[in-house]
């Protein structure tokens, strides 16, 4: 074990894919560990995340997007926006980078066995959903219907378009895209997240939904969650904080008394409306 | 000196005007000689106001750090104006700043107050170590005299007084709606404190006088927060890309942040002296400042923050706009 | 606990033997004010100051850290960290810094252990100095502590008329007397009682007192009151009250170096400072002086107590003496206490 818990370990980038083309473009990295003991005893769950590093540039926190079903890699994707993440832009397959983690909790995906699961994304908070969504589906029967809500402002801002169109083809999950503007050649759902949800009508019965967005789409998610009957026992969502070290010392991530790197990010609505802080 | 119910009255006055938000004065702070900011958004809240020689502080720093926060559904932008007591070298700040554009003149309501020097709070603690409170304070004959505990003390005014006042060239405010007490007679500036021989000494000399007080420095940016004309939006000490001023707190990134704050402020500077107040490790900052404002007064014979309606010495210059960089 | 006595004038002895087999940090004095700095001989030290302006946390926590080196770009790697393992002696800590340690520890070795901190500390002897003259705004009684209290220390002195008093707390503290046994004494009854009414005269002096009772379930209903947004409207946002407070633990990490080799480091923050929370997005959770305010309050007397069982204050007064705009902790507490919440 490493003792210094700042020292990432070394992994090299294998993959590098191209999500989104927006604004912002969105780039899924593949990450393989270079020592072979590392890469055996690393394991996580899913909703868990780690710092990965420039060395030179720095370091930042990204989901792990790929799930834990899928050995020998992990996979990051990062929305291209300032210092750490413009460099891992311009990475290369082939590059060295360092990670540290995993860090923070997780969604009980055992737990929630024999039931229906909804995912409610938006924009890159659709990484960490696709950790569980890839999950689940590697261990298809142990779960009931599947559903997922994703959207995106543009076409171009839409993730996982290829796994999208993939899943489309399967009848065990049921996929339901939207853009915020109406676009040619699109044919499906046309205005914000949280109406599609509206519009969709799922029941809570014997369900499970996780959310993950954009701060203003999530309230408005769990809003309408509400009203459609979920209890705030059965919606689970991931929160996001400027974090530096993971590991609940250097004090940043913190809302109220919860810091976000060692008691989250994964909460329920339950625990969620029990922190008084600033978000 | 200021008569107290004049400025308690006047300063009601201004606050119960509509348009007026609220105005910014001194109180008495919670032990010892330690002089608050005061916010009055009523009337009843002035009759704490109080102006004395220990009134030190730059008030003119808070307009500027009004937070715009994004408005909320149905929230209207409050458009009031903001109050603010100014003694001579604040008002020089408040002067700036409007040139600059930083802050509009109709914005404020000026409470300007004839100044005749104030007293470091460092000197006088050190003088009255451990006094919990005192009743009275007043500038009389070249002398300050200061009651505690029933007892009252005479102390020379040089004693005490703040070293940045000798060489003070308004002690008049130099832009106010209101003066408050009679405009009283300037003083012939002075060389601020050791500046002279500083100016005599080599370079190698000079280099090894900053390093010895740089290398102190804990970059807590104190000076930079109290400084009224320290306002960029981002300010380039915190840029992440490019990184001018790495992190690391040691004697050569010190000295780029002192020596860059210093030159951003060349012929802003008003002298104020609130940057070398709040220094926690106490470094001579008023001496970096006063050598830069000699230098521009020499060479583009400009005293900043003067005349509201000429243009900013740098005239381009945009607090803003990091590419405008004057290093 | 033993106690002994040592005569005032073998003090330069004692300093100057501990510093030729130790790392030794004592109070130093630069431009009117004191610091920590390591010691090399005795004559360097000046004990008349009551506290050092920046805390002896910077000698546990330095302000700045290098966590590991490294060789930076696209094939980089990681070359080395080093974890300091020297042994060091802090002398003439007051009683309320030393407990700031004790604070600090929970942080430092919780979910994670901070191996800089942690064997730092463990590393590190603790002399302490009675407060004989504490200053005005001092109030470590507050928090059960006292001018003489020797809790989180390895070995306290007391200044009598003559002599020190030296108590040996701990194992660690008689360790590192072992061999000056030579300058001790064993200290008589009269120099006990003596160092009993310093203390007692000393704790006699200190005129502060903060109200903490029930501040913790007070704090919790008073999360929106207009107290913070009234306090905030003063500060400048310096952070002179976090870099200065002895159990102030926040920090920034960063990458620095050239194009061959590189470090990363950590460095002293606060959340004081607006960039602190600031997301890449541009969404700040705490965008305004009242949030930010607020959380430094909330963090010392709130979430502390929650999550580490005690009030994240020593009672050292260095945000009230250098705040300024007379922000003063101890009122803004009072304020709390007296606010009526049904
Ligand atoms: C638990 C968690 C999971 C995340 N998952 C993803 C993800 O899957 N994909 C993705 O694209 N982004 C994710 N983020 C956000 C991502 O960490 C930031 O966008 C990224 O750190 C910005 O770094 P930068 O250097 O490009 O930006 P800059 O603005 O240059 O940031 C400077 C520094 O600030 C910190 N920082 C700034 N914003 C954030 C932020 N929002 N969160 C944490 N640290 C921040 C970083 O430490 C960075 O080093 C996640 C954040 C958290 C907390
Ligand atoms: S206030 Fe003093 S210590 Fe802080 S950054 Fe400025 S010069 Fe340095
Ligand atoms: S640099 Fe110092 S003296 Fe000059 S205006 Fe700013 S605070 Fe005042
Ligand atoms: S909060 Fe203030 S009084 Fe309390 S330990 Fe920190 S600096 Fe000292
Ligand atoms: S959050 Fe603020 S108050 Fe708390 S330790 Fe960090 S800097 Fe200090
Ligand atoms: S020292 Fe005072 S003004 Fe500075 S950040 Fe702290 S509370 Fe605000
Ligand atoms: S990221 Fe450092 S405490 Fe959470």
């Amino acid at each position: 074990m490493n003792k210094n818990p700042y020292m990432p370990i070394l992994a090299t980038i294998s993959s590098i894919k191209l999500e989104s083309t927006g604004e912002r473009p969105i780039k899924t990295f593949k990450m393989v560990l270079q020592d072979e003991n590392a890469r055996k005893n690393f394991s996580f769950l899913p909703g868990q995340f780690v710092m990965v590093s420039i060395f030179g540039t720095g370091e930042s926190t990204f989901a792990i997007s790929s799930s834990p079903t899928q050995k020998d890699y992990i996979e990051v994707s990062v929305l291209k926006y300032g210092k750490n993440t413009q460099a891992l832009h311009q990475a290369d397959v082939g590059d060295t980078v360092g990670l540290r983690g995993p860090y923070g909790n997780s969604f009980d995906v055992k737990g929630w066995e024999g039931k229906n699961i909804l995912f409610i994304g938006g924009g890159i908070g659709q990484a960490p959903l696709r950790s569980v969504i890839n999950y689940t589906l590697d261990n298809r029967d142990k779960y009931k219907n599947i559903d997922i809500i994703y959207g995106a402002r543009t076409t171009k801002d839409l993730c996982y378009k290829d796994e999208f169109a993939e899943m489309k083809q399967r009848d065990d999950v049921q996929t339901h895209l939207s853009i915020d503007v109406e676009e040619e050649g699109w044919d499906e759902f046309v205005g914000f997240v949280p109406a599609n949800l509206k519009r969709l009508n799922p029941s809570p019965k014997n369900t499970i939904a996780l959310t993950c967005g954009p701060p203003i789409m999530i309230k408005f998610v769990l809003q309408n969650l509400e009203e459609l009957g979920f209890t705030e026992e059965q919606i689970f969502t991931t929160l996001e904080m400027r974090m530096k070290c993971g590991i609940g010392i250097c004090g940043r991530c913190n809302i109220g008394n919860t810091y976000v790197c060692i008691d989250g990010p994964v909460f329920s609505l339950k625990q969620l409306k029990k922190i008084e802080g600033d978000m | 000196m200021v008569d107290q119910k004049l400025l308690v009255e006047e300063v009601k006055k201004i606050v119960s005007q509509e348009d007026v938000k609220y105005v910014i004065g001194y109180k008495k702070g919670t032990y010892g000689f330690a002089i608050s900011p005061a916010f009055a958004y009523s009337p009843e809240y002035v009759d704490k106001f109080i102006f004395n020689p220990l009134c030190k502080k730059n008030l003119a720093v808070y307009p500027i750090l009004e937070e715009k926060l994004p408005l909320k559904k149905g929230e209207k932008a409050d458009t009031r104006k903001i109050g603010v007591i100014v003694k001579g070298c604040d008002s020089r700040a408040l002067n700036q700043i409007i040139q600059e554009k930083g802050q509009k003149r109709e914005n404020l309501v000026i409470i300007g107050i004839p100044c005749t020097g104030v007293i470091d709070q460092k000197k006088i603690i050190s003088k009255f170590p451990n006094v919990t409170d005192y009743t009275d304070i007043e500038e009389k004959n070249g002398n300050y005299k200061i009651s505690i505990n029933g007892e009252v003390h005479n102390i020379p005014k040089e004693e005490l007084l703040a070293d940045f006042c000798t060489s003070c060239v308004a002690p008049n405010p130099v832009i106010y709606d209101i003066l408050i007490g009679d405009e009283v007679e300037p003083w012939e500036p002075q060389e601020h404190n050791n500046l002279k021989e500083l100016n005599e000494k080599t370079i190698e000399e000079k280099w090894a006088y900053w390093e010895e007080h740089f290398q102190r420095c804990i970059r807590c940016y104190a000076c930079r927060e109290a400084c009224p004309l320290c306002y960029c939006k981002e300010c380039m000490a915190d840029m992440l890309t490019p990184q001018w001023i790495r992190r690391s707190v040691n004697l050569s990134e010190n000295t780029a942040w002192n020596i860059m704050r210093a030159y951003h402020l060349a012929g802003r500077c008003v002298g104020c002296g609130e940057c070398e107040s709040v220094c926690p490790v106490n470094i001579p900052l008023m001496e970096l400042n006063k050598q830069i404002e000699n230098d521009v007064k020499e060479m583009f014979n400009y005293t900043a923050g003067m005349d509201v309606d000429e243009k900013p010495l740098f005239g381009m210059f945009r607090p803003d706009d990091p590419e405008e960089f004057i290093l | 606990m033993e106690s002994l006595v040592l005569s005032k004038n073998k003090l330069p002895e004692l300093i100057n033997k501990i510093s030729s087999e130790h790392i030794l940090y004592g109070p130093t004095e630069e431009n009117n004010y004191s610091s920590f700095k390591q010691i090399l001989n005795f004559d360097e030290m000046n004990l008349s100051y009551l506290l050092s302006r920046v805390s002896p946390k910077s000698i546990l926590f330095k302000q700045t850290e290098t966590l590991f080196k490294f060789i930076p770009g696209r094939k980089g790697s990681v070359k080395s960290s080093e974890i300091p393992e020297e042994k060091s002696v802090i002398f003439a800590i007051r009683p309320c810094d030393a407990r700031s340690f004790s604070i600090l520890d929970g942080v430092f070795n919780g979910d994670y252990e901070d191996p800089f901190y942690i064997s730092k500390r463990k590393n590190t002897v603790l002399i302490g100095l009675t407060c004989n003259k504490p200053e005005q705004n001092c109030f470590c009684t507050t928090f059960d502590d006292s001018p003489g209290s020797s809790k989180n220390l390895d070995i306290l002195l007391t200044e009598l008329n003559n002599n020190y008093l030296v108590e040996v707390v701990t194992e660690k503290g008689n360790n590192l007397l072992k061999n000056m046994r030579s300058l001790l004494k064993e200290a008589s009854k009269e120099e006990i009682q003596e160092r009993k009414e310093i203390e007692e005269h000393a704790i006699s002096t200190i005129n502060r007192k903060m109200n903490l009772e029930g501040i913790v379930p007070k704090l919790d209903k008073m999360f929106d009151h207009e107290l913070w947004h009234n306090t905030a409207f003063k500060c400048i946002g310096c952070g002179i009250c976090t870099f200065l407070c002895p159990t102030c633990h926040c920090f920034d990490m960063q990458d620095e170096g050239t194009l061959k080799e590189g470090a990363r480091i950590r460095v002293w923050d606060s959340c004081m400072y607006p960039e602190y929370t600031h997301h890449a997005s541009g969404h700040n959770p705490r965008p305004a002086r009242m949030n930010r305010v607020r959380n430094r309050v909330y963090h010392k007397f709130s979430y502390f107590p929650k999550n580490e069982d005690v009030t994240a204050c020593t009672g050292c007064a260095r945000c009230i003496d250098y705040c300024p705009v007379n922000i003063d902790i101890i009122d803004v507490i009072d304020k709390v206490g007296a606010i009526l919440i049904e």
